[in-house]
């Protein structure tokens, strides 16, 4: 049988066949945050005298609050800093930091055909460069530190084929929130998501990190590319092991269990109105009339409102799904000159990524725009740490999830592409980079 | 293993683990507390359990646990008396968290979901395979098999610690 991507990944990482459509899955690579990881560390620790696997094969590092923000955030933080030390792991914390899916491929911990697993769902990110990466429980992650192995069934493999090429004013996230909508909320649970086609191929490596890092949110144990000359581009800055990077393909008459085709001239900037990332609408269009009646109660909004008719409260660019130099460049193009009119959050993925955007003046202009340019973290998008919002607030934010009290208890939150933020905190409603343009020839 | 008992009903879709437990909770090194937390990220989430002071079994809709995949979820209802949970599906990673804390994860057809909320009572033999609502006749579930011994049993860790000497003839042979 010819073979996928994904096929071949997983193939190679067998260590045993399990009942079920199950096996014993070898992990190339753990990441462990401070968030899920003190307890597997603990239970390590106590049953299994401190042993793990191998050392080599863990990357650590403080990424949801960071800096600590108060007693028990800080003990989750010298609870992994003692442990990494006495393990010697890699490890990164604040000052060196950024947020996991962001800095793993940055400092080239990630090439392609590796697995790699951590507890936190958006670890997916990481199949951009050709990975089966996955997110895990704690106690998965624990058996994955002890073992270097997980407990895997199969998934099903869907290829999804985006032909033609994105409109220059569709990005990745528009093309992902489109993919979600297309296959259901729940349509990827049990498969892996083989991107491909000409309109992937002619993503950045930052946004197809964003496509992948978004499969969960159709249900999806994974989603991968193959990799291809920006993807060894990428890895020639990042890693000291040059090699074959482009090899890994799948082959050309694979078979898939599902393939979905999409044009991609025909994907359109789209903007969540619901409370799941499925639940989204062209930004021209309307809040639509077959709108689930409990989303919009929490939402505060009502069937056929005009998409840009609707306020805002905050914006936030930010988190693993935009928060990459092109994500600041996108929404710096955007802001460059203008001033926000609402309260807007800005945060680098990474410490890299925050000196990078300050070499190129980035931070200025969002500054000069009125914006808070902060350090490197997960920050408000799961509603943990700095900049939670308020009940019946409402977000325009360029996270993953719009999940009922995700930001914060009771705040709306409204998923989009970091541009479509930036434009939207100019003009305090959702709106579009050109409303932004089309406002500045209007004369005063 | 029986688990029988009351049943806690919220079998609305997509219920997802920040709703199950809201990130602000996930500050511990230990799994032990979060029963205090449990579903008080959804709307008359507290109310509901509140309602239902002695549910053993949960029954939800499709893609239960879906988002985040923090296992202090699982903690979080197991905290509050659930020992199993009743859909139409489950997302991924909640699933598998369930099975690694003792927690049944029973998928039944979607069509029975309102029959099994109505219930007073829910049995389910783990063991067999079976889960039943009140006195009606027991229908067939499936377990995975892969992962069945460690919701009957636990043992998860040990299971793995095991298989070391065999992974790292893996490891040797692939390199």
């Amino acid at each position: 049988m010819k073979k996928s991507l994904f096929d071949k990944i997983w193939e190679s990482h067998v260590v045993e066949e399990l009942p079920g459509g199950n096996a014993l899955i070898f992990v190339d690579l753990v990441v462990a945050h401070e968030i899920t990881s003190p307890q597997g560390i603990n239970w390590i620790a106590k049953q299994f005298d401190d042993r793990l696997y191998d050392p080599n094969r863990i990357v650590s590092l403080i990424d949801h609050v960071a800096p600590a923000k108060d007693t028990a955030t800080a003990i989750q933080a010298q609870l992994l800093r003692s442990w990494a030390k006495r393990h010697k792991l890699k490890f990164h914390d604040i000052g060196d930091n950024g947020i996991c899916h962001v800095i793993v491929p940055e400092k080239g911990y990630v090439t392609p055909g590796m697995t790699i697993a951590c507890g936190d769902s958006h670890t997916g990110t990481l199949g951009a460069f050709g990975t089966f990466a996955l997110g895990i429980g704690s106690t998965a992650q624990a058996g994955a530190m002890l073992a270097q192995v997980l407990i895997l069934q199969r998934p099903k493999v869907m290829k999804i084929e985006v032909t033609g090429k994105l409109a220059a004013d569709t990005t990745a996230k528009d093309l992902v929130l489109t993919i979600i909508k297309t296959i259901g909320f729940k349509g990827g649970t049990g498969f892996a998501l083989e991107y491909t086609g000409s309109a992937i191929s002619a993503l950045s490596m930052d946004e197809r990190m964003t496509l992948c890092n978004m499969s969960i949110e159709a249900g999806a144990t994974s989603g991968l590319c193959a990799p291809d000359e920006k993807t060894a581009a990428y890895l020639a800055e990042t890693t000291l092991k040059p090699t074959n990077w482009t090899a890994l393909q799948a082959d050309p008459d694979a078979e898939y269990d599902r393939v979905v085709t999409i044009d991609g001239a025909s994907v359109r900037p789209v903007v969540t109105w619901g409370t799941n990332p499925g639940e989204n609408a062209p930004i021209d269009g309307e809040v639509p009339h077959d709108a689930a009646q409990q989303s919009l109660a929490y939402m505060g909004l009502t069937a056929g409102t005009s998409m840009k008719s609707i306020a805002i409260d905050q914006a936030f660019i930010g988190s693993c799904t935009n928060s990459r130099i092109g994500d600041l460049r996108a929404a710096a193009e955007v802001m460059r000159g203008r001033h926000v009119s609402v309260p807007t959050i800005i945060t680098p993925g990474s410490v890299a990524v925050k000196r990078q955007a300050e070499r190129e003046g980035l931070h200025d202009i969002f500054q000069d725009a009125g914006a808070l340019w902060t350090h490197s973290s997960c920050g408000p998008c799961l509603g943990m740490s700095v900049g939670v919002i308020a009940p019946e607030t409402r977000v325009v934010s360029s996270t993953n999830r719009n999940f009922p009290g995700r930001m914060g208890d009771g705040g709306r939150v409204h998923l989009a592409s970091p541009q479509v933020v930036a434009a939207s905190a100019i003009l305090g409603r959702i709106a579009s980079p050109s409303d932004v343009l089309a406002k500045d020839a209007v004369p005063a | 293993m029986i688990v029988s008992g009351a049943v806690l009903p919220i079998p609305r879709a997509n219920i997802d683990t920040d709703q199950i437990i809201p990130a602000k909770h996930l500050t511990t090194i230990d799994d032990e507390g979060m029963g205090q937390y449990a579903f008080t990220g959804m709307t008359g989430g507290r109310d509901l359990l509140a309602e239902h002071p002695d549910a053993v079994v949960w029954v939800a809709g499709e893609n239960v646990g879906c988002g985040s995949s923090r296992e202090h979820a699982v903690w979080a209802i197991a905290g509050v008396g659930i020992k199993a949970v009743v859909a139409p599906s489950f997302a991924r990673i909640f699933h598998e968290n369930c099975y690694m804390n003792g927690v049944v994860p029973v998928i039944v057809d979607a069509s029975l979901i309102e029959r099994f909320a109505a219930a007073k009572t829910i049995t389910i033999d783990v063991e067999n395979e079976t889960v039943q609502a009140d006195d009606d006749a027991p229908i067939r579930f499936e377990l995975d098999p892969a992962r069945k011994p460690f919701v009957l049993h636990g043992g998860f860790l040990k299971f793995l610690n095991g298989k070391i000497p065999q992974i790292r003839a893996w490891e040797a042979a692939r390199a």
